[in-house]
C-alpha cells in the first residue's frame, strides 16, 4: 500500500527555521507581550507559543519519527486551516522576537509560515488577497493611478529631476497621508536640500506582499524591488530618504535579500538625516509647538532595525515640545496594530490593539501622540477615534518637525 | 572490571553491561539527530529559495546565517556563546527566578555530565593500564581514589540541580498560569529530570549508609546505580532528539544563528 503523503510541506520555511520549532521551550514571556493575543481576549490560538507547537506537531506528524517508520499522519484541513487564520492574525510587530529566551526569528517564521500557506492555497487571509492584483494593476495597493503620487504637490515644491538625495515617498504618504509627504518635501526645500523622487515611475515597496507570505507569487516583489532599485540608480541617488518605516524596513533588509544583491545606495529615515542636521546646527527652527507629546515607535523602524533614538532627539530639539514616554517604548514598544496585513484582513483587531497603544499614550497625560510612520499614523487614529479621545492628537514626527520651521501645511489634501 | 565496585559479588555491575547500555542510548540519540537534521533539512538553504532536502542543509543555512550581517544585535560568536548560551542572559532580562531555576539545572547538569565523564575517563585508563601491565599511575588515577575525590563536589552540583528542580516543580504545580498551560512535553521533561535526580541521590544515599539512603540495605545500591545509570542514559541521551529534551541542543543553534536574537 502506498504511504499517504505529508499534509503540510516545508515551501519557504529555511533549514534554520524549521529547527528553531525545536527550540521553544515554552516559557510563555511572548503570550505576555503579545498585542493581538492581548486585543483578541487572549485567545490561545493567538499565542505565539501555540503556533510554534502546532506546527511542530504538522512537521512530526508529516516527517517525525514515527512518520518515517509508518507514513505521514494526516492534519485534517480544517486544523490547518484554523492555524492559517491565527497565524495571519499576527502584525508581525516582532515583539515575541524580542523577549524568546531561545531567541526565534519569529517575524521571519510568521512571514515564512504566510508564504507556505499561501503556496499550499490556505492563505492569504480576507482582503490581503487583493494585494497582488492591486499592485500588479496599479503599483500601489490603493487601486489609485501612479501618477497620483507626486503630480499633487503645490508648485512651491522643488524636486529635481536627478539628485544625490532621493526621496522615496512611499504609497501611504503619497495616495493617502498626504501631509507627510508635503511636509518632507518642503522641510527638504527649507533647508536647501536638492532631492529627486520617482514619480509615477515608484513601485509599492512590497512590504504589503512579504508581510503577508505573496512575495514569492510571480516574483512580484523581487521584479518590483529590482525596478525601484534601477529607478533610483537612474536618478543619479546616493542616499534613499524614506518617512515611511514600512518601505524604509523593506528596501533596508528585504530588497536585498529579494534580488540577491546589495543596495547601490545608502537607506536613511527622514529622522536619522535631520537628527544629524540638528546635531551640526543646520536646522532653524522659526516656531514653538507648546506641546507635551509623546512617541510611538513604528516596530519597522524601532524592533526590527534598531532605530530608536533619532525621532526622539528630533522631538526633543523641537522648541515648546515635552517629551513624554509611554510605559512600553522602545524594544518593548506595543505595536499600533495596523502591520502583517491585519488593517487590511483583520480591521477589528487591527482596531483593538491601536485603542489598547492610545490608552498607553493617554496614560502619559500627553497632548499629542506622534510616530515616524504614516501607516502607524492611520491606525493610531483609528484608534484614537474608537474609543473617543478626541482631545489626542495624532501626528507624524516629520510633520511636526515641519511646522516647527516655519511651514505652512495647510493645504495639504487629506 | 567492576563498576560501582565493593559491594556484593552478586549484584555488582559490571562495566560491560553499562557500555552496553551507554552505546545502545548514544546509538539511539545518534539515529534520532539524524532524523532530526533530515527533518530540519526539509527546509532551504535561504529566505524563499526550493526546499533542499539535504541532510547538509541546516548546517549550511545555519553557517550562512551566522556569517551573515544583522541589523540589530550584530553581535560575535563569542558574545552569544558566552553570555546568551552559558550565561543564559535572555532569560535573566526576562525573569531573574526564572533564570535562578533554569541555570541551577542548566549548571547542576553539565557539571555532573562533565564529572561523570571524568569518572568513566579514570574508568578507562585503569582498565587500559591493567590490560597493558602498567601500574605506574598517580594515586588519583584509581577509581576508588578518584570517585572519592569527586564525592564532594558530586553532592554540590547534586543539591544546585534539586534546587532548581524543586523551583521548577513548584511553578508548574501551584503557579496558576504555568499550570495551566503545561502539557505532557513540558511534563516529561520535568518528571524524567526529577527521577533521575532522585535516584542518584537514593543510589548514592544507600552506597555511603547517608541520608538518602534511607536506611535501605546496602545491597540494594548496585540495583539502584543501575536503575539509575539506565533512566540517566535512556533520558539524558537516547530521549533528547524526541522530546523537549532537544531544546538543550536547539535553542544553543538558534543563539547562534540569529546572533543573540533581537
Amino acid at each position: 500500500m502506498a504511504k499517504r503523503k505529508p499534509s503540510v510541506n516545508t515551501e519557504n520555511l529555511t533549514a534554520v527555521q524549521l529547527m528553531e520549532l525545536d527550540s521553544c521551550s515554552r516559557c510563555g514571556e511572548c503570550v505576555n507581550w503579545c498585542p493581538t493575543y492581548d486585543a483578541a481576549g487572549q485567545d490561545p490560538g493567538l499565542a505565539p507559543r501555540d503556533k510554534i507547537l502546532r506546527w511542530r506537531e504538522f512537521m512530526n506528524k508529516s516527517y517525525g519519527l514515527r512518520a518515517r517508520l509508518f507514513g505521514p499522519k494526516e492534519i485534517p484541513e480544517e486544523d490547518i486551516e484554523k492555524f492559517k487564520d491565527d497565524v495571519y492574525k499576527c502584525t508581525t510587530c516582532g515583539m515575541c522576537a524580542t523577549v524568546c529566551e531561545s531567541a526565534i526569528n519569529t517575524v521571519e517564521l510568521w512571514e515564512s509560515m504566510r508564504a507556505n500557506l499561501v503556496k499550499r492555497g490556505n492563505g492569504p487571509f480576507g482582503k490581503q488577497g487583493a494585494f497582488l492584483k492591486l499592485i500588479g494593476q496599479y503599483k500601489n495597493p490603493y487601486m489609485e493611478d501612479n501618477k497620483n503620487r507626486v503630480n499633487w504637490f503645490p508648485k512651491d515644491v522643488k524636486v529635481e529631476d536627478k539628485a544625490e538625495i532621493l526621496y522615496f515617498g512611499g504609497c501611504t504618504a503619497e495616495l493617502k497621508q498626504r501631509k507627510l509627504a508635503l511636509a518632507t518635501a518642503r522641510l527638504l526645500n527649507k533647508l536647501g536640500i536638492k532631492f529627486t523622487m520617482l514619480g509615477e515611475d515608484e513601485i509599492c515597496c512590497g512590504s504589503a506582499l512579504i508581510r503577508t507570505g505573496q512575495y514569492f507569487i510571480n516574483d512580484t516583489a523581487k521584479v518590483n524591488a529590482q525596478k525601484n532599485i534601477d529607478n533610483i540608480k537612474a536618478k543619479g541617488a546616493k542616499t534613499v530618504l524614506y518617512a515611511c518605516a514600512g518601505c524604509y524596513r523593506a528596501s533596508l533588509i528585504d530588497w536585498p535579500r529579494l534580488t540577491g544583491q546589495k543596495l547601490p545606495f545608502k537607506v536613511v529615515h527622514i529622522t536619522q538625516f535631520l537628527q544629524e542636521l540638528i546635531e551640526k546646527g543646520d536646522i532653524k527652527w522659526e516656531k514653538s509647538i507648546d506641546k507635551k507629546v509623546t512617541y510611538h515607535d513604528p516596530c519597522h523602524l524601532g524592533r526590527h532595525v534598531g532605530v530608536f533614538e533619532p525621532p526622539r532627539a528630533v522631538l526633543k530639539a523641537i522648541p515648546g515640545i515635552e517629551l513624554v514616554e509611554m510605559d512600553r517604548i522602545e524594544e518593548n514598544q506595543r505595536c499600533c496594530g495596523a502591520g502583517g496585513g491585519v488593517k487590511a484582513g483583520v480591521p477589528d483587531l487591527a482596531l483593538g490593539v491601536a485603542s489598547t497603544r492610545v490608552e498607553d499614550a493617554l496614560a502619559t497625560k500627553a497632548d499629542l501622540l506622534s510616530s515616524a510612520c504614516p501607516f502607524c499614523k492611520r491606525n493610531l487614529s483609528d484608534g484614537r477615534d474608537a474609543i473617543g479621545a478626541k482631545q489626542l492628537e495624532v501626528e507624524d514626527v516629520v510633520v511636526l518637525a515641519a511646522q516647527a520651521m516655519g511651514i505652512d501645511l495647510s493645504d495639504s489634501p487629506e | 572490571m567492576d563498576y560501582f565496585a565493593g559491594v556484593s559479588d552478586a549484584l555488582r555491575l559490571t562495566f560491560v553491561q553499562v557500555m552496553i547500555m551507554a552505546s545502545l542510548s548514544i546509538g539511539i540519540f545518534i539515529i534520532g539527530m539524524y532524523i532530526n537534521l533530515k527533518k530540519w533539512g526539509m527546509g532551504s538553504t535561504g529566505y524563499g529559495q526550493q526546499p533542499s532536502g539535504s541532510i547538509l542543509a541546516f548546517p549550511t543555512m545555519l553557517a550562512k546565517q551566522m556569517s551573515e550581517h544583522a541589523h540589530v544585535h550584530n553581535q560575535s560568536v563569542l558574545e552569544t556563546f558566552v553570555l546568551d548560551i552559558l550565561f543564559q542572559r535572555r532569560i535573566l532580562r526576562r525573569s531573574p527566578l526564572r533564570w535562578f531555576m533554569h541555570f541551577t539545572i542548566f549548571f547542576g547538569w553539565m557539571a555532573l555530565f562533565v564529572l561523570s565523564l571524568a569518572m568513566f575517563a579514570v574508568e578507562m585508563v585503569h582498565l587500559i593500564s591493567e590490560r597493558l601491565g602498567v601500574h605506574a599511575l598517580p594515586e588519583f588515577l584509581y577509581p576508588e581514589v578518584f570517585r572519592e575525590l569527586l564525592a564532594v563536589p558530586n553532592d554540590i552540583f547534586s543539591y544546585i540541580l534539586l534546587t532548581g528542580i524543586i523551583i521548577a516543580i513548584y511553578r508548574r504545580l501551584f503557579v496558576a498560569k504555568v499550570r495551566e498551560s503545561t502539557i505532557a512535553y513540558d511534563s516529561v521533561l520535568l518528571i524524567g529530570l526529577t527521577v533521575i535526580t532522585i535516584t542518584g541521590f537514593i543510589a548514592d544515599g544507600i552506597r555511603t549508609g547517608r541520608f538518602w539512603g534511607f536506611d535501605m540495605p546496602v545491597e540494594w545500591a548496585p540495583p539502584m546505580a543501575l536503575f539509575h545509570v539506565v533512566i540517566s542514559l535512556l533520558f539524558c541521551i537516547a530521549y533528547i532528539p524526541f522530546s523537549k529534551y532537544i531544546h538543550m541542543i536547539a535553542i544553543p543553534l538558534a543563539l547562534l544563528a540569529n546572533k543573540g536574537g533581537e
